[in-house]
């Protein structure tokens, strides 16, 4: 009994110390306005979590820290957005990608080749230079001209650029054009891809397998003639979309593709950024700092360094003379923009963002416990040399539990741009919060870091209140007011505290 | 006969050591010391006009950088604290200066000592917070440290002190470090300045905490068996850095006649870490070395590219780090440890110890 209660200790003190919370508030408060205040907060801790959770993952797996997760996550929520006012935007770019990577996907192929490059002295140098001259030339050809800014930029929110139109369209035989010139850079970059310096470095004892005709051809196979046909039913599909999905519709479709971008870049980043450098430890935290500072500038260079806001799906939006509703029954059928909560009206849409972050802690939470994956992963935390040891390719799950991570942070970024917009600030924005709640809850701590995304979205909420309404202290005249700018700061002062206390972390492992 | 030529030289090689080991060294502060007057010379300008001065003004930059970069490397190349949070250093010192000469009228001395004593309180608080944590915990907790700073620095309830987002502007200079008045006199004021800090530096590299420091970085349990307080040596390497990132950080302030909240952005602590690892980690003249590149590149990049050079600094800050770990300099003793002449004298000596 007592070792029981010596392993819950941090979940009881939290628990005492929000019962406590709680009564000072029911105390000093009215009700009606504590209560919107906390759902305010339990909307900024579920986006925070959905950061934070992936943040813990990948670090209590592999020790790496991301830096660049609020990157992933203003990525996600751009890709969301650009789909959202501008489904077209998929036609005409994911081709592109997707024979890049078909190209790409030749590197079991053209690692024979690669093989033979001279390996020592001028050669090696001399041949590295022609693989990434001509391959920098073919990417080059490939997005020369590409009509971007028609193509990504929508609606009037977006200063200075132009409303995508139909004249963007390339005639198909430029696009097809493009096809080939960008499989053929991806062709070229895979001969480093596939060399064997890269190999070494990236490779598991495990994947020295040769793999089967099959799926060295098929894969890209089915790349290319995926990216033909979508070229192809370009029109068509955009029609489509534009036209006949409803809003709810796209947002859906928006949350999978912010989602699916999160996870692709993600994995990428781990197949082939991070994975050469599982060595240097340092070197994989500075190249992660590097990524936020580049995805930052790419995303100011593609989007423009202004923001822009998205608009709120109907489903929680619709505008009649009954709103706002009355309460959550009456909503279902009038899908207004706001909620009575106790006579006080509450956005609907920061219902969802809470519905979100809770179903994916849920979901999360039930494949680390119930899943042959979960199992494993939870084991890596572990140890993760004893996994491989057991036959088990670590490298594999790594791989997967930062797409899973990433692409959870996408989908938050998704969720978060009718809320906050979208703007090249996010990344930062949403990681600093992140950080802080993961410092609270301790690293590679799933329990940790939902705790700790609840107490910085809670602190937040109630700190913008308190500093808006002035604090009275005793001996004091006026109120003391501060921007909620001090009350985001404000924050940094809870991790200090828990640095103090327990620089581990509430639900950490001593180090 | 043939053997009195070896017997005369060598007192006067180990008379002269320093001039043999520092003469590259020398030679480049001669050329520093000169540029002014050579790019007049070849743009047949005055010192003080056209491409000679837009040229010292590359070098002052360059110079501001070099000892914030240095600063830098203390912690990351010879203690090897990984710190996310260094601009808050650079951008105290820029605002403190500022303050100091704006708001409180105080003298340029007094205005130093101003920097000096913030920045070492700054480094013990951020010391006893952070230092309690390891590795990359740290570099996390201090990014959210300087994260925190910039926020202050943009926000709107300390107009009156920071200037909110539109920064601290017009700072009174006095006439004597004016670099409106007389640039040149600000070149050599700069140049000056971080030969002094770099010597500086390498007194403290050398001494014995500097060795304590690199022990640290070696092996931290071991510096701990030996029976260092890692603790304490830790929390020297970050107020020195801290002070001299906010000295850099004060100059820049004078240089710039201002400071805005971009001094204390993560742009700012990416830029360290870039110049650091150009230059070549654990080494004072690396970073150095690295703020000249990156000035010139930036320069150039800038000139070329436009809005987006960022982007591609970027992309060539992330290539360094997966190809290029040990810098210019440290790729450069690494081949001529290999290769070079020197190089094998080098390996026997430390073969032999």
């Amino acid at each position: 009994m007592p070792q029981s209660l010596s392993r819950y200790r941090p979940l009881l003190i939290s628990v005492a110390v929000v019962l406590a919370f709680f009564a000072t508030l029911s105390a000093t408060m009215e009700a009606r306005i504590w209560v919107s205040i906390l759902l305010s907060g339990l909307t900024l801790a579920a986006l925070y979590f959905l950061l934070a959770s992936g943040l813990s993952l990948i670090f209590g797996l592999m020790d790496v820290l991301n830096f660049a997760h609020g990157s992933l996550f203003m990525l996600g929520a751009y890709a969301g957005w650009t789909f959202y006012t501008n489904p077209r935007v998929i036609f005409n770019t994911a081709p592109l990608f997707l024979a890049l990577f078909a190209g790409l996907g030749l590197a079991r192929w053209t690692h024979l080749l690669a093989d033979r490059l001279p390996r020592r002295g001028l050669g090696r140098w001399l041949g590295l230079a022609v693989v990434v001259l001509v391959a920098v030339a073919l990417l080059t050809l490939g997005f020369q001209a590409f009509p971007l800014d028609r193509l990504v930029a929508f609606g009037t929110t977006v200063a200075g650029r132009q409303v995508a139109t139909a004249e963007a369209q390339e005639p198909l035989t430029q696009g097809l054009t493009r096809l080939v010139l960008l499989f053929l850079a991806g062709g070229v970059l895979s001969l480093g891809v596939g060399s064997r310096d890269v190999r070494q470095a990236s490779a598991g004892p495990t994947s020295a397998t040769t793999p089967s005709t099959l799926r060295a051809v098929g894969l890209p196979a089915v790349l290319v003639g995926l990216s033909i046909v979508l070229l192809l039913v370009r029109d068509a599909g955009e029609t489509l979309m534009l036209k006949g999905l409803p809003s709810d519709l796209r947002f859906l479709l928006a949350l999978v593709v912010g989602a699916a971008t999160g996870a692709l870049v993600g994995g990428l980043i781990e197949v082939g950024l991070i994975r050469p450098l599982y060595a240097r430890p340092i070197y994989q935290v500075l190249l992660t700092l590097g990524l936020l500072f580049v995805f930052d500038q790419s995303v100011k260079a593609v989007w423009g360094p202004a923001g822009a806001f998205m608009e709120i799906p109907a489903f929680f939006n619709t505008a009649s003379d009954r709103c706002p509703s009355p309460d959550l029954i009456a909503w279902l059928s009038d899908h207004c923009n706001s909620i009575m909560v106790l006579g006080r009206p509450f956005p609907s849409y920061r219902l969802f963002i809470i519905v979100v972050g809770v179903l994916l802690l849920a979901g999360v939470a039930l494949l680390l416990q119930r899943s042959r994956l979960g199992i494993i992963i939870r084991a890596g935390v572990q140890d993760a040399d004893m996994v491989q040891a057991l036959g088990i390719n670590v490298r594999r799950v790594f791989t997967l539990v930062f797409a899973l991570g990433a692409g959870i942070a996408g989908l938050g970024g998704v969720a978060a741009a009718p809320f906050v917009g979208v703007n090249p600030g996010l990344a930062l924005g949403f990681q600093l919060p992140a950080f802080i709640a993961v410092v609270i809850g301790g690293m590679g701590s799933y329990a940790g870091a939902a705790l700790g995304a609840l107490i910085v979205g809670l602190a937040r909420a109630f700190g913008d209140y308190l500093v808006l309404t002035g604090v009275q202290l005793p001996g004091m005249s006026q109120a003391l007011k501060a921007s909620p700018t001090v009350a985001n700061a404000s924050t940094v002062l809870i991790m200090a505290l828990v640095l103090l206390i327990r620089p581990s972390g509430l639900f950490g492992k001593k180090d | 006969m043939e053997s009195t030529a070896p017997t005369t030289q060598r007192p006067v090689l180990a008379r002269a050591g320093w001039l043999q080991r520092d003469g590259l060294l020398l030679a480049a502060l001669a050329v520093l010391a000169l540029f002014p007057f050579i790019t007049s010379l070849l743009s047949g300008e005055a010192v003080d006009q056209g491409a000679p001065k837009f040229f010292q003004g590359l070098l002052i930059q360059m110079f501001i950088f070099a000892v914030y970069a240095m600063s830098y490397d203390l912690l990351m190349g010879y203690t090897g604290i990984l710190s996310f949070g260094h601009a808050l250093f650079f951008g105290s010192g820029a605002y403190m200066m500022g303050i100091a000469l704006k708001h409180l009228q105080w003298p340029l001395l007094g205005a130093v000592g101003l920097v000096i004593v913030v920045a070492i309180v700054q480094s013990l608080i951020i010391g006893v917070l952070s230092l309690r944590v390891h590795g990359v915990y740290f570099a996390m907790v201090t990014l959210a440290f300087a994260q925190v700073a910039f926020l202050l620095a943009t926000a709107t309830d300390f107009r009156q002190w920071t200037g909110a987002e539109d920064g601290l502007q017009g700072i009174p200079v006095p006439a004597l470090v004016s670099p409106t008045d007389n640039r040149l006199r600000f070149y050599y004021l700069a140049l000056v300045f971080m030969v002094i800090m770099y010597l500086l530096a390498r007194r403290i590299v050398n001494s014995p905490t500097g060795r304590v420091l690199v022990a640290i970085r070696e092996n931290e349990n071991r510096a701990t068996m030996i029976g260092y307080n890692v603790f304490v040596f830790k929390m020297i390497a970050v107020i020195l850095a801290g002070v001299f990132a906010a000295l850099a950080g004060s100059l820049n302030a004078l240089w710039n006649l201002n400071a805005t909240p971009t001094v204390l952005g993560l742009d700012m602590t990416i830029e360290a870490l870039l110049m650091t690892i150009i230059g070549g980690v654990g080494t004072l003249i690396g970073p150095m070395l690295g703020s000249g590149v990156l000035t010139i590149l930036g320069y150039w990049l800038n000139a070329t590219f436009g809005r987006n050079w960022l982007l591609i600094l970027g992309v060539i800050y992330v290539l360094l780090v997966l190809f290029l770990p040990y810098g210019l300099v440290g790729t450069w003793r690494r081949q001529s440890a290999r290769f070079g002449p020197g190089g094998w004298r080098e390996l026997l000596r430390r073969t032999r110890s």
